[in-house]
């Protein structure tokens, strides 16, 4: 009898087993699917990618561009062809319908004021800048990522400017769901 | 004989788990994605005169698979970079660099080369 007990607990025990097993496999399998389903997110890397590229367009060695920058004076001509300028292209893929997917602004300072910017060059599509500062809300938190740096380059005459560079990227079919 | 048969079930569940895991890592849409970003954060942060040398060995092996020739499996387009590994598949991602590129396969080391010519 005490045998015929012992069997039955072990054949239970064996259902409740593979019950265990279906549940962390059910639950793998969701973590899985849920991983691989998401796409790479690799907008931060061409963001600093962006930020380096206009970064040494703007100034070489910490001297800032002389195309850009002479005798005090910055050029119109060079912010108006910035991106030529700096080989930088906005083309992107078919399912974005042309609109760009970027925007960098650069924006110069004096060493000796840095509150008060004395010029700045805006490219690309100027709508994301908005997103920029509500990135950090959960809500907003994966749809345009917003990358800044900054460095400081002398003029070819001696004086020292702090270069802000941000740079937005949308792009968000393409690396988030 | 109970045991045995319940090691043996045991065991196949955790290699049915085991390759399922290795197998969705491994599939034709990941590795597009992540072989046509790598390429064009590679073109992106690239300089005229450089030549870009990538491996592809993953991508080769599931192109074949899929029927697909390895010449064909990497298109350059107006700064776009689109891999396909599959008849229905294909994935592309854009580079803003704008520059004059030549990419095609060496198939020796099962690899794709990357000449970054000059500025466009």
């Amino acid at each position: 009898m005490v045998e015929f007990y012992k069997k039955g607990g072990s054949k239970v025990l064996s259902i409740y087993w593979f019950v265990i097993l279906l549940i962390i496999a059910g639950g793998i399998v969701a973590m899985v699917y849920s991983f691989y389903n998401h796409p790479y997110d690799v907008r931060h890397l061409e963001g600093d990618i962006m930020i380096n590229s206009i970064a040494d367009c703007i100034s070489r060695q910490g001297r800032i561009n002389s195309g850009l920058l002479n005798s005090g004076e910055f050029s119109q001509s060079f912010k108006n062809n910035f991106l030529n300028e700096c080989h930088i292209n906005f083309n992107v893929e078919e399912i974005f319908e042309n609109e760009p997917q970027y925007y960098f602004e650069v924006t110069f300072y004096n060493s000796g004021n840095l509150n008060n910017s004395i010029f700045n060059i805006p490219k690309g599509n100027s709508n994301l800048l908005a997103s920029c500062n509500i990135q950090d809300e959960k809500e907003y938190k994966r749809e345009i990522k917003c990358i800044e740096d900054d460095f400081f380059s002398f003029d070819s005459s001696g004086e020292l400017y702090l270069i802000k560079i941000l740079v937005a990227i949308k792009k968000t079919e393409k690396n988030v769901k | 004989m109970e045991n045995v048969i319940f090691i043996i079930l045991n065991v196949l569940f955790l290699a049915i788990l085991i390759l399922f895991i290795s197998r969705q890592g491994q599939g034709a849409s990941l590795l597009e994605e992540s072989y046509s970003k790598q390429i064009a954060l590679l073109i992106d942060s690239a300089k005229p005169g450089m030549t870009i040398v990538l491996d592809m060995t993953k991508a080769k092996e599931v192109a074949e698979k899929n029927e697909i020739d390895f010449e064909d499996i990497v298109i350059s387009a107006n700064n776009i970079i689109t891999v396909k590994l599959s008849e229905k598949g294909g994935h592309s991602y854009s580079y803003f660099n704008d520059v004059d590129i030549n990419i095609y396969p060496n198939l020796e080391i099962d690899s794709y080369v990357i000449e970054v010519n000059k500025y466009g």
